[in-house]
């Protein structure tokens, strides 16, 4: 018997276009989905019914039914499907409730009644799984992007659920971590879902396929039929995409000498690094979770001053935030990308146009979908052209399209003798060189790449 | 210590100071719970000591304007405004706008020293019939430093476009992003809750070490300081 049974789902969100159009689905125990589509195809909203807070959360208009391990979601309130349900989503941020890593792993157990003795063991085999047992006693405010997404993914682990949906998990992990993650959901043996824009990840783990597009699904197979079917249909979720690129030698538009930045005394996260960057080139900083790359970024964006050392920006430097989604500050999307060039809305608009949203001009920017929240951001920084521009993981909640022709917009900007400065996990983006930052010393340790 | 007897020492302190009359009691209590917050991060404590400075010199300099008192000497005689009346200070006045501005810098205090030094996960699970209400205070607690982080990233987002914020007026157009970015927040964390199962019957509590003797003597010390401050002080 399957354990969900989605039979001809619609969804539309209060005075909205259908989210979710006519989906049926049937998940066997222990399959491994990998949920595929573009952003804004209604992923995150299939998740949200799965989980039961589509209807009983968001409120719209629901037909059809979605039965999870015997229970109709209608007549079922998500609290009492958790436990058989875990639900990790795109943000970490916005998912933490408890102050201490170990006491955050911990509420999902003491919700569901674990017995006493069992919490403690069952929080240090979560956070051992995704390599975050050394977070067990830290402040959840104090924790990376990426710690935070570790223990978000802990919690949904040691609840030990039946159905584990996934939504972009490893969106934030380096890629050591996301494959760790990745083994750890694999031993669970549970039903699984993922919802992942780094394609390549969730085919290694997936035994099926679910494309989804315009709400509609419009692919579901095993993972062989499938793989034929995407690199037929839509070939850059199967491609390793990137070109090789010639290291230009353009004049230095950024100097960072012998930097050092500690957030606690003693704590340097950078230890004395040195950093150049020329026009016309695209510079990617790489380095797993905390080793610093935000920071360099930040500095290199003049942004922070350092502790010790010099910064020589020849220039201006634009900086896009990780998440920059949340820090959005106009009532349109057109005022807000307006804002950077003295509120010209004729630059405003083809900029928006380049980003593929120039139908969202007058939308308020929290009423698009994540994805889109973060090529709006983009497009507000990008838009004043700036000598340097400084990129802290700008691929979350891209699809491989999107990324795709990010990259290429990237190639062509740094090409107009401007420069480009990435903070990413992610090597599906172009770069002439990557610097490696590790967690240790925090100290530079450049490696020259071909291509990518 | 533990945080349940750390709270209950805090909210004696906080009790004690509007209970009492006396003006250099409550200057101690607002002294001492001014050294319990130095003891804080100094990134940290900065948004909160300055709160409870600032609103007690508030009252300090705004009270004697607007509450007349026919006792005491008078130190300066100034107009006659309609509504407020006439315009003076008296050393009475002052002496009850000092006495009402170490309660508020006391009670502030308390509040800076609960939010920067309890543990709030120890404090909810120590709460036996009140975890919904414990639970729902902690994040209120949190909305604080949340509130701060996504002010600088919101600042920091402008500046890495370029755009320079100049002024009270420029930070102001701020606020609103600020607040709907909070109330996204808060949508986004019940749904999160909702789906780890808060709200299910039949909760348990992961084991916390037991009460040592300090924690039972700062029990003892919170009552009897609510003690004295409504009896003697």
């Amino acid at each position: 018997m399957a354990l969900v049974a989605v039979d001809r789902l619609s969804f539309s969100y209060p005075c909205s276009s259908p989210a979710l159009r006519d989906v049926s689905l049937a998940l066997e125990p222990g399959e491994v989905v990998a949920l595929l589509g573009p952003s804004g195809s209604g992923k995150s909203t299939l998740i949200r019914a799965l989980a039961g807070l589509v209807p009983h959360f968001h409120g719209g208009r629901f037909e059809g039914r979605v039965v999870v391990a015997g229970l109709d979601t209608r007549d079922t309130r998500p609290a009492a499907l958790a436990g058989t349900v875990a639900t990790v989503f795109q943000d970490p941020e916005d998912q933490v409730v408890m102050t201490i890593v170990a006491n955050e792993v911990a509420f999902g157990l003491e919700n569901l009644g674990v017995a006493p003795s069992e919490i403690w063991r069952r929080v240090e085999r979560a956070l051992d799984s995704v390599d975050a047992l050394h977070l067990w006693g830290r402040k959840t405010t104090e924790l990376s992007g990426g710690e935070l997404q570790r223990v978000c993914l802990a919690s949904a682990l040691a609840l030990e659920p039946r159905l584990l949906l996934l939504d972009e998990p490893t969106s934030q992990l380096d890629p050591e971590t996301a494959m760790l993650f990745l083994a750890a959901v694999e031993r669970l043996g549970a039903t699984v879902v993922l919802s992942e824009h780094r394609v390549s990840r969730a085919l290694e783990l997936a035994t099926r396929v679910v494309f989804v597009d315009g709400g509609r699904v419009v692919l579901d197979a095993p993972l062989g039929p499938a793989l034929q079917w995407l690199a037929r249909e839509r070939p850059l979720y199967t491609k390793v995409r990137g070109s090789e690129t010639q290291a230009p030698s353009g004049a230095v538009v950024a100097a960072l000498r012998g930097v050092s930045f500690a957030y606690r005394q003693a704590m340097p996260v950078l230890d004395g690094v040195d950093l150049e960057v020329r026009r016309g080139e695209i510079v990617a900083l790489e380095g797993p979770n905390g080793a610093g790359k935000t920071t360099l970024a930040r500095i290199a964006a003049g942004l922070v001053e350092p502790q010790v050392g010099t910064v020589e920006l020849r220039g201006r430097a634009g900086y896009l935030a990780q998440d920059p989604g949340r820090y959005l500050v106009k009532e349109t999307a057109v005022a807000e990308v307006a804002l950077a060039v003295n509120g010209d809305e004729q630059r405003a608009i083809a900029a928006l146009e380049r980003a593929g949203l120039g139908w969202a001009a007058d939308r308020h920017p929290r009423d698009i979908s994540s994805g889109e929240r973060e090529r709006l951001a983009l497009a507000a920084v990008a838009v004043a052209e700036p000598d340097l521009l400084v990129l802290d993981e700008p691929t979350r909640g891209l699809d491989p399209e999107r990324k795709a022709g990010l990259g290429a917009w990237l190639q062509e900007y740094a090409a107009a003798g401007r420069a480009v400065l990435l903070a990413t996990h992610d090597r599906d983006l172009p770069a002439h060189r990557r610097i490696g930052l590790c967690v240790s010393d925090a100290q530079a340790s450049e490696e020259r790449s071909v291509g990518v | 210590m533990s945080p349940g007897p750390g709270a209950a020492l805090l909210a004696a302190a906080g009790a004690a100071a509007l209970l009492t009359d006396r003006l250099p009691a409550v200057a101690l209590l607002a002294g001492v719970l001014l050294c319990v917050c130095l003891r804080a991060p100094s990134e940290r404590r900065g948004v909160y000591l300055f709160g409870a400075l600032t609103s007690g010199l508030g009252v300090l300099l705004l009270s004697p304007f607007l509450w007349s008192s026919p006792d005491g000497t008078i130190l300066w005689t100034g107009p006659t405004i309609p509504v407020l009346g006439p315009l003076d200070v008296t050393t009475t006045e002052l002496w009850e706008a000092g006495l009402n501005a170490s309660r508020l810098v006391a009670l502030g205090l308390a509040f800076a020293a609960y939010a920067l030094l309890l543990d709030h996960d120890r404090l909810v699970a120590a709460a036996g019939i009140a975890r919904r209400s414990a639970l729902a205070v902690a994040l209120a607690t949190r909305l604080v430093p949340s509130l701060e982080r996504d002010a600088t990233g919101l600042a920091e987002s402008v500046r890495g476009r370029g755009v320079h914020l100049e002024g009270a007026r420029g930070y102001a157009t701020l606020l609103s992003p600020l607040m709907a970015g909070s109330l996204e927040r808060a949508t986004n964390l019940a749904e999160a809750m909702e789906a780890r199962g808060f709200g299910r019957s039949g909760v348990t509590r992961a084991p916390r070490p037991p009460w040592t003797l300090r924690d039972r003597f700062a029990l003892g010390l919170a009552a009897l300081l609510v003690l004295v401050a409504a009896l003697w002080l």
